[in-house]
């Protein structure tokens, strides 16, 4: 039993990762827009590198 | 892939635009290639929206989306300048980002679905200097990260243009602000309280096996040790809002709901904390932790749908234009009209709106005042003459000085007058103020009685079994029962397009005997419509069709709402495409009417006395077209009904109910359309002070009444009655003062709203008797101390789910359609 005393620390601090980790995403906004993700599984497939205006025109990648 | 998707059913027909499904004008033959197939578009707006899209790649867009597209402006090149005069404003820029990157809020119109959303990100995120882009599909908010020394606001401003969205000035941005930290303050309360809560409830597993198996002494302390060590934190940053909110309500004097939250739960942990140290007794840390995360799971929900309806209420069309242009010694700049100061020398064009208050300088017009007064003739104005702001002007470009602007207008101040006036409306509240802290009162009152009583009888089990009263009695359930109804209430609404902005009219909603309504705008289009074309007997030679067609083209020049009604008619009575016809040399001469010449023929259209050299005499509201020798036709114009008008009028008077107008027009105009909705109670010539007294006498006599109206005349009457409820353009200052604002054309939404809200009134029904049920049933299992303080938080967490979920039901369930959406 006396794997308890090390296996909850570990658990204690995953916790805390966990919990920073939940605070940063929050805080990212990336829980501000829960519909519009779902899409984009779907939308992406076929998008090019949007054409841009000409005079704004620069390739990247 | 896509064959197992649902693609929603947005396929345009062949005579609706393919970008945002608007009828296609006559003669218009514009179209977009896709995929070989030519797909036809309304205007030259929508047709380079959706060449942008497809071409940018962004095609799916139309395959996924939910919702129609907004009709594009043809010309974005005004409101870009507009935008560009704004780029050097640090103040409009959004807020300033550790980085020196500026977090921009634009509140932005026609994002209706996630295709949306995906379709603005992948627009912009590819823009010079923009590090990121979010948009809040329910609440229409795009969010942009972005470098003000790469890119520029009007760039941004423009890239959304582009897509056929229109963003408004970030001017009101603080309470969105103030919303989104709510929303992401709550999350990282429940978050922390629902991984805290996994992590004790794991340990008390461990104690309770403990308990029934055994357990080393060193091991059960250790356990409850770590207990106490992730409850802390939880209490202290989840449980946070508990305490703020009880001392609150203590400090005004009132005590509500939060106090006996609070109080179970400091004592619970308290008395945890108690026995852990003294290394005998219970704790129920486990307890503390469930308690705290199901109560902010509520809170939550709540707060999600109490969001979803405040946002689409700041959508709403503005009374006053956004932009002026403002006339300068060396020409003219466009600024945001806010910034007008008194004295500024401004430029109204046709068709547009004042942007303040002033007396005109320079110019005759005709003003469309139909907003304030309910009047649906314009009303001619000259040099010298004072315009309101929000009024719209209709013939000529004219130029005003500014008197007042901003919050100083007239119709602001309106506005401001009757908010006051609506806060003192009685509220029509379910529960009486008493009723809360009375309760709140006895509960306590018996909780130490329950403890007292264990002293005698076991004093071990004292505590436990006072601790199980204050969590059993939480009235939970009973105080989320209305509050969730109304809320799930809201959301359906709102997919029916209609906003409800205060919960308890619903209920007032089902008790409504009388409906009254304003007519101009309301029951009719506030358009005028030709409703009968005569023609000159003596004039042989012309057909109706080509008459029609020639004052139809003479009309097209002008911005008067009676062009309009021309167009309209030629696209319904003339099917083959006409030859385009020529006009030149318009003269306008405001109020009266305009000449031209077509084909060297020269014609004037407008008012008897102007147009026709014998008929001088006569003062109709009809329209006379005559050439050089006399009148030719004459047209009589009406405002039409509006969709679903006689149906809705004839369902009310089905049911029982009483129909009566109350309008601000000539009477010949409203007893036409109380003839022909078969109303008999109707009153023409009303000021906003008259229509208050008439629908204060109904009231008097015991009526219960919905008011339904549109215009700023309104207002008043609308904020005194029982039940308010404005149509689509109305005015911002009546849909302020409306308790349901419906956003679709067709006035067949009364029926959706009265339907919802017979839903609403059952399902309140049912959660008052749920919550009832349960508080009064748990209760004297609490007292006598059979129920656990843990289980006790359980009962009381699923009661409250259970109300919350059964209001949901609300906005999910399926119902037959009721009259049609025209799309």
């Amino acid at each position: 039993m006396s794997m308890v005393y090390v296996l909850i620390p570990l658990a204690l601090m995953l916790l805390a990762f966990a919990v920073w980790a939940l605070i940063w995403a929050i805080r990212s906004g990336q829980f501000d827009d829960l519909e519009s993700h779902a899409w984009s599984v779907v939308l992406d497939d076929d998008q090019k590198p949007p054409g841009e205006e000409p005079e704004e025109e620069e390739k990247e990648e | 892939m896509h064959s197992r998707l649902q693609t929603t059913a947005m396929e345009s027909s062949d005579n609706a635009c393919f970008h945002c499904g608007e009828p296609i004008p006559a003669g218009v033959t514009l179209s977009i290639s896709r995929g070989g197939e030519e797909k036809p578009v309304c205007c030259a707006g929508c047709q380079a929206v959706a060449d942008l899209i497809f071409s940018s790649g962004l095609g799916r867009y139309y395959q996924f989306r939910q919702e129609l597209g907004r009709k594009a402006e043809e010309d974005l090149q005004y409101d870009i300048t507009a935008w560009q005069g704004c780029d050097d404003r640090e103040s409009l820029w959004g807020a300033e980002l550790a980085d020196g990157k500026r977090e921009l809020l634009l509140q932005t119109e026609g994002i209706r679905c996630a295709a949306c959303a995906w379709l603005i990100r992948s627009h912009m995120e590819h823009r010079e200097g923009v590090r990121s882009v979010q948009v809040d599909t329910a609440t229409g908010y795009t969010r942009i990260v972005w470098d003000p020394e790469s890119n520029r606001l009007s760039q941004l401003a423009a890239s959304l243009m582009e897509l056929g969205y229109k963003p408004h000035l970030p001017l009101a941005s603080a309470e969105e602000q103030g919303r989104q930290t709510e929303k992401r303050d709550s999350m990282k309360r429940l978050g922390v309280a629902g991984l805290g809560m996994m992590q004790v409830m794991m340990y008390a597993v461990g104690l309770y096996a403990g308990d029934a198996f055994g357990i080393a002494v060193a091991e059960r302390s250790f356990l409850e040790w770590v207990s106490l060590l992730v409850t802390l934190p939880v209490l202290l940053y989840s449980g946070r809002i508990f305490f703020e909110g009880a001392w609150r309500s203590i400090r005004a004097g009132r005590p509500g709901m939060d106090v006996p939250v609070a109080l179970a739960i400091s004592l619970a942990f308290l008395a945890s904390c108690f026995n852990f140290f003294r290394g005998q007794g219970e704790v129920w840390f486990d307890s503390v932790v469930m308690f705290i995360f199901f109560l902010s799971l509520g809170r939550h929900i709540e707060m999600i749908l109490r969001h979803r309806n405040l946002q689409a209420g700041a959508a709403l069309a503005r009374l006053l234009p956004e932009w002026a242009e403002r006339l300068t010694a060396d020409g003219q700049e466009t600024i945001p009209a806010s910034d007008l100061q008194h004295g500024d020398r401004v430029l109204v064009r046709v068709g547009e709106a004042f942007p303040a208050d002033g007396i005109i300088r320079l110019g005759d017009t005709e003003v469309d005042e139909a907003l304030l007064t309910g009047e649906s003739r314009s009303i001619a104005r000259t040099a010298g003459d004072e315009v309101i702001a929000g009024t719209i002007n209709l013939t000529q470009p004219i130029e005003i000085e500014v008197k007042a602007s901003g919050q100083e207008t007239t119709v602001s101040s309106l506005g401001r007058l009757l908010l006051l006036a609506q806060s003192r409306r009685p509220s029509s509240s379910f529960l009486p103020v008493w009723l809360v802290p009375a309760f709140i009162v006895a509960v306590l009152l018996i909780a130490g009685g329950t403890w007292l009583a264990w002293q005698y009888i076991d004093p071990q089990r004292g505590f436990a079994a006072m601790l199980s009263v204050l969590v059993a009695s939480c009235p939970c359930a009973l105080s989320l029962a209305l509050p969730v109804v109304h809320a799930a209430a809201s959301r359906r609404l709102l997919d029916d397009g209609i906003l409800l902005t205060r919960g308890e009219s619903l209920q007032a909603l089902n008790h409504v005997n009388t409906v009254v309504f304003d007519k101009t705008g309301t029951l009719t289009r506030g358009v005028p419509e030709i409703v009968k074309v005569e023609l000159n007997p003596d004039r042989p030679g012309l057909n109706e069709a080509r008459i029609l067609h020639i004052a139809a083209a003479l009309e097209f020049s002008s911005a008067h709402p009676i062009a309009h009604a021309f167009q309209a008619a030629v696209k319904d009575s003339t099917k083959n495409v006409k030859p385009v016809l020529v006009v030149k040399d318009v003269l306008v001469h405001p109020a009266r009417g305009l000449e031209a010449r077509i084909n060297g023929t020269s014609w004037k259209i407008g008012k008897a006395a102007f147009a026709s050299p014998t008929n001088q005499g006569v003062n109709d509201d009809a329209i006379w077209l005559a050439d050089s020798e006399d009148w030719i036709a004459r047209f009589v114009l009406q405002d039409a009904l509006r969709d679903g008008a006689e149906e809705t009028v004839r369902d009310l008077q089905e049911d029982g109910l009483q129909t009566a107008i109350l309008s601000g027009d000539s009477a010949d105009a409203v007893s036409t359309v109380a003839e022909k909705l078969d109303i008999d109670n109707w009153h023409a010539r009303q000021t906003p002070q008259m229509k208050l007294e008439r629908l204060e006498a109904l009231r008097e006599e015991g009526h219960s009444v919905l008011m339904i109206g549109d215009g700023v005349n309104d207002a008043p009457v609308l904020a005194s009655a029982d039940v308010s409820m404005t149509v689509k353009g109305g005015a911002e200052l009546a849909n302020s003062t409306a308790d349901l604002i419906l956003t679709d054309d067709s006035l067949s939404l009364v029926a959706k709203a009265r339907l919802t809200a017979r839903r609403a009134q059952l399902l309140i029904r049912q959660n008052l008797s749920w919550a009832v049920l349960y508080n009064a049933s748990v209760m004297p299992l609490a007292v006598s101390g059979m129920l656990k303080p843990w289980m006790a938080a359980l009962g009381m967490s699923l009661s409250s789910l259970l109300v919350v979920a059964n209001a949901a039901r609300l906005v999910s369930e399926r119902r037959p359609e009721i009259g049609d959406k025209t799309t």
